[in-house]
Order: C-alpha cells, then structure tokens, then sequence
C-alpha cells in the first residue's frame, strides 16, 4: 500500500503506538528484574536508606542447590502440587466438558454457571474453602461426612492438618512423607481445582463444538465403543486446547502462592511460598533473588519441554 | 425386542446424564451458595453443630449491612478497601486497554524491525513468577520513599494507590497486548485496506474500522484486566499497609486472627468483593469464552 502524503511511515507509526506501553515494561518489568538478577550474586540485605550489599558470586545459586534442604523440599512439594493439581484438572475437565456437550434441557444454564468459579477471587476462594474445611463441629465438610455417615457422630477431621495422609499404605505412605504431602495440600488441591476446572471444561467444550456428529455416527456403525470414539475421534481434536491449558497451567500451579500462603502461611514451603518467606519475610533480598531466578528456570524447563514435545508430535 | 431395549437403553442413558449433570451444577454452585447462606447466619447461630443447622433460623442481613457501616472499624475499612479496589483495577483497566491496544495494533499489522522479538519477550515476561519482580520492586521503592523523605518531598511511593496501579499496569500490560494483538489478527486485512483506498490513514482505519469489528475482544480484554486487577494479592500484601491503599483481598485476609473466627465477616465480606467481577463474567459470557480462545488464560 502507497503511503499518503503527510502520513508516518510505517516503523515511525510502529514506534509511536509502541512507546507508551514499552517504557513502562521496560521501566518497571525488564529494569527490576535485571536489578533483582544483579542482586542475586549480592548477599544483600536491609539497611536505613537501602540496602548493603556485598558481591559472593554464585554463592547463593549454590547454597540452594547443594546446600539447602529446604530448597529439595520446596521443589518435590510444588511438583508434587503441581502433577496431582494437572491430572486432577485435566481429568474432571475433559469429563464434565463430555457431559455439558451432551444435549439436555438447561444447558445454557449450566455452561454460564461454569465461569462463577474462575471469577471468584483468588483470596474469597481461599477464605471460603478454609470456612467450609473448619476443623470443628461447625465446619461445612465435617457436618456433611457425618450426615452421610462417613464420620461418627462425634469425630471432626481437621482438614487443614499437617498430617501426612496414606499412612498404612507401604509404598505410597513414604512416597507421601518424602514428598511432605500433608492434608492440608491435598485439600489446598481440592479447592484450586474447584475453581480451575470449570475453566478447562469451557476451554474444552468450545474445542468440542466444531466435531461434526456424523464422525461420531459414522464411527459407531463402524462398531467402535464410546472410549475407542474418544480415543480416536475426540482426543487427537482436543490435543492443540490441551497442549495450550497444560502449558498455562503448570505454569500457574509451579508458581503458586496465594492460596497456600492465605491458608497455611508459612507451613506448607512451596517454592512461591518459600522464595517470599527468604525474601519478604527475612529481607534477604539476594537469596530470594536467586530463589526467584531458579523458579523462573523450572518454569523455563517445563515450557521447554512441553514445545519440544509439541513439536516431536508434528513430525509423527 | 430390539426396538425395546434400545428404547431402555435410550432412557437409561438419560437419567445418567442428568444425574451427571445434576452432581455437575452442585458441585459448582454448593461452595459459593455456602459462603452466602453463611452470610445469612447471626454469629451465633454460624458456630452451631453443622449436622443440624445448615440454614440460619433467623437469617438476618446484619453482616452485610455491618461491612458499610462507616462507624465501625471493621466497616470503615471494607468500604475502603472496596473504594481503592474499584479506583485501582478500574484506571488499570482503563489504562491497559488504550496502551495495550495501540501496541496491539502495531504489533499485528505494521511491518518493523525486532517485532517478533517484542513478542516473544512479551511471552517471556508472562512465564515470570510474580514473586521474581516483588523483591526488586520492595527494594527500589524502599530506596526512593527514603530519598523522596529526604528531600521533604510530599510523596511517597508505599503504601499508595498509584504504586499499585503502575505495578499492576506494569504486569498486565504484556498480557493485554498478547490479547489484542491475537484478536487484531483474526480480522480481515482487506477491510482495513478497502478503508485506506478510500482515504483513511492508519490511525482513522484502526479507530472506524477495526476497533469497531473487534469490540467483544475489547469488552473481553477489558474484563480480564479488571479481574486481574481486583485479584492480585501479593503486591496488595507487600506494598499497602492503611486504608489509604489497601485492596479488598488485602482487607478479607486481614480479617479474624488465630483465635478469632471472623467467618461471618468473611462470608459477607468475601460475598461483595467477590460480586463485580461473578456480574461483569456472567452478563459477558459469550466475549468471554470467545476471548479466552483466543489466546490468555488467566488460571
């Protein structure tokens, strides 16, 4: 297209409608975390006016991964977090996406009911949870285990509990304690499931919407059962929404801090948690620079990963 | 014979369904339906043994009503908190949205040097925990409220709004960018161009022609944002402190202690926070799914 006269060309355009929007992530995205990276080879600490800082290297890196217990902890927990969270996720998203795509009177109903969940704030949800898991008589899960006779009367669970569950089962119950899979993570799952899987249902039922039934007619004049027409119908259609709501998500989870940290503050240390108590809570501010730079890294690698294996698929 | 049980057959899988569907609807509804009938119940009654009382025999709006009540303490922070939580996600929103879009635009249609490394920094940035940026950020804005005091100057960065709203302007921008730029890409080039044969220049042709077209990624965009905004927690946490600042999820984690079991406040004030964007999700559904296709999701 011939440019008017009098009128920006195209990079000087570019550049002006681009201005505002990079200044601002260059200011104050890209230049603090190229401080908070220089930081990370500063034991650095607080002082009036500043901070002092004195430069180590890669003794913090190297404190974290040879050094610190904690850190080994940080990272099975939040994997183990994370893998229970996405299968969770990915299996109750997928099936409730198959019902709601079945036809049945209020449908519409149910598909707008699935977005309360996902607008939920973040903390309401946390706080909401925590009231029905209450660890007395007065808690929602406990008074719904004993009206459905799973509870005795007079026995009252505390669901936020640091036990360790599986305890009896040989294999799984050290597994458990090794991972420091307390209940309280594994009802801390339940809640963020709550309000995540409706987003995977209506991510996957809008990927269901273009299947055309008559595969699935034709495919079962063929005499192909219900889990061969998902298998082979229905799963290689899903596979590009599920690649995208894997990667985003195991994004999220590995990152998780919110929920946790509003529920059970500093005890259950998954990395999110454990990077702000180094450096929030005990202000040094180097280590949890490096902490932070590590997470970005797992993170990294997973998504590294995931394309990989995207692109591993595309050959076949 | 045949004919009869594929007849049952029919209605077997009927009543399944909608026995699917039925567990399906209360799971999703019963936890939020909780917290509002908790809201319902005088504090009294909340505490009592759950296998009897589930609904309140005197339901009272009390609670509710106690969160705007500017004499209490209690009440006069909620309503700030609610004030700062509207003013902040608001101008962010408003912000992103012009900001976002104009670079939306030049990313999707204009022809320059380095644009896909834009974009993928912009991808980048998106894969950053948050927590990466608050140390840096505590640190800097540390430092200049120490100089800006030092120079008598009559502001300060902590513990105000327009801290938190460059810093969330700051972490959503990139993600409205992506947004728009995935929406501006799914409208017709030669629309845009019919326009500039007519006479439009760029800037006339992305204000009649593609704005208009991609008003529902707008709305959708814009809805993301503000939750986003009327979400975030952590920088709330680290950066606000009084009413001057704080956020409404700041405010809700504040309430009851260890010993204090505040769940009547909790649920009613958890119940308004969690209304404006429970409103703005359902009354724009269809952009919202629409725009959740199309490229973020927000977990």
């Amino acid at each position: 297209m011939r440019r008017r006269v009098g009128e920006l060309s195209s990079e000087r355009l570019a550049s002006i409608l681009l201005l505002p929007s990079i200044l601002i992530i260059v200011c104050v995205v890209i230049g603090p975390l190229v401080f908070a990276f220089y930081l990370s080879f500063y034991k650095a600490e607080p002082v009036i006016g500043g901070i002092s800082s004195e430069f180590i290297g890669f003794s913090n890196y190297l404190y974290y991964c040879f050094k610190d217990p904690l850190f080994w902890n940080a990272v099975r927990l939040t994997t183990y977090f994370t893998v229970v969270s996405l299968i969770i996720e990915l299996i109750l998203g997928i099936g409730m996406a198959l019902v709601l795509n079945k036809r049945f009177i209020g449908r519409p109903f149910v598909r707008s009911i699935m977005l309360l969940p996902w607008a939920l704030p973040t903390v309401v949800n946390a706080r909401m949870w925590e009231w029905i898991y209450a660890g007395s008589s007065f808690g929602a899960l406990n008074g719904l285990m004993k009206v459905l006779h799973i509870f005795p009367a007079d026995y009252d669970a505390v669901w936020l509990g640091f036990g360790v569950p599986f305890q009896n089962i040989p294999l799984v119950g050290s597994f458990m304690e090794w991972v420091g899979a307390s209940t309280a993570l594994h009802m801390i799952i339940l809640a963020d499931t709550w309000k995540v899987t409706p987003l995977v249902t209506l991510l996957v039922l809008a990927a269901l919407q273009p299947i055309p039934d008559n595969y699935y007619e034709a495919a079962g004049i063929d005499g192909a059962g219900a889990w061969s027409q998902f298998w082979h119908i229905t799963f290689p259609l899903l596979r590009p929404v599920l690649l995208v709501i894997l990667v985003l998500r195991t994004m999220e989870l590995f990152r998780v801090f919110d929920i946790i940290y509003i529920l059970m503050q500093y005890s259950i240390r998954v990395m999110g948690v454990y990077t702000f108590e180094v450096g929030m809570k005990f202000l040094h501010f180097g280590k949890g620079s490096a902490l932070s730079f590590l997470v970005a890294l797992f993170i990294l690698g997973i998504a590294l990963i995931y394309v990989k294996l995207l692109h591993s698929e595309e050959i076949y | 014979m045949g004919i009869r049980k594929s007849k049952v057959r029919k209605y077997v899988s009927r009543v399944i369904l909608y026995g699917l569907v039925i567990i399906i609807v209360i799971w999703t509804l019963a936890p939020f339906s909780w917290l509002f009938i908790s809201g319902l119940f005088p504090y009294k009654e909340l505490l009592s043994d759950r296998t009897t009382s589930w609904f309140p025999e005197n339901p009272t709006l009390k609670n509710f009503q106690a969160m705007f009540d500017m004499s209490s303490h209690i009440g006069q922070r909620f309503v700030y908190a609610l004030r700062n939580s509207l003013i902040v996600a608001g101008s962010v929103t408003v912000i992103c949205l012009i900001f976002g879009t104009l670079a939306a635009y030049a990313l999707a249609r204009l022809k320059f040097p380095f644009k896909n490394s834009i974009v993928m920094s912009l991808i980048a940035i998106r894969m950053l925990p948050t927590i990466a940026l608050v140390i840096p950020f505590f640190v800097i804005i540390r430092t200049l409220d120490y100089y800006l005091i030092q120079v008598n100057a009559n502001f300060n960065f902590y513990n105000t709004k327009i801290n938190l709203i460059i810093l969330y302007i700051a972490f959503i921008l990139g993600f409205v960018i992506w947004i728009m730029r995935g929406f501006f890409l799914t409208i017709p080039r030669e629309l845009e161009e019919a326009a500039r044969i007519d006479g439009c220049t760029r800037l006339q042709a992305l204000w009649k022609i593609i704005l208009p077209l991609s008003a529902p990624g707008l709305v959708a965009t814009g809805i993301f944002t503000f939750l986003l905004a009327w979400d975030e927690f952590v920088l709330a946490l680290v950066f606000t402190k009084t009413t001057n600042a704080i956020t409404l999820p700041v405010y809700i984690v504040s309430l009851g202690s260890q010993y204090i079991h505040a769940y009547d406040q909790i649920a009613a004030s958890g119940f308004i926070a969690a209304l404006p964007p429970v409103i703005l999700a359902l009354l724009f559904q269809k952009f919202l799914i629409k725009g959740l296709m199309a490229g973020g999701v927000k977990g």
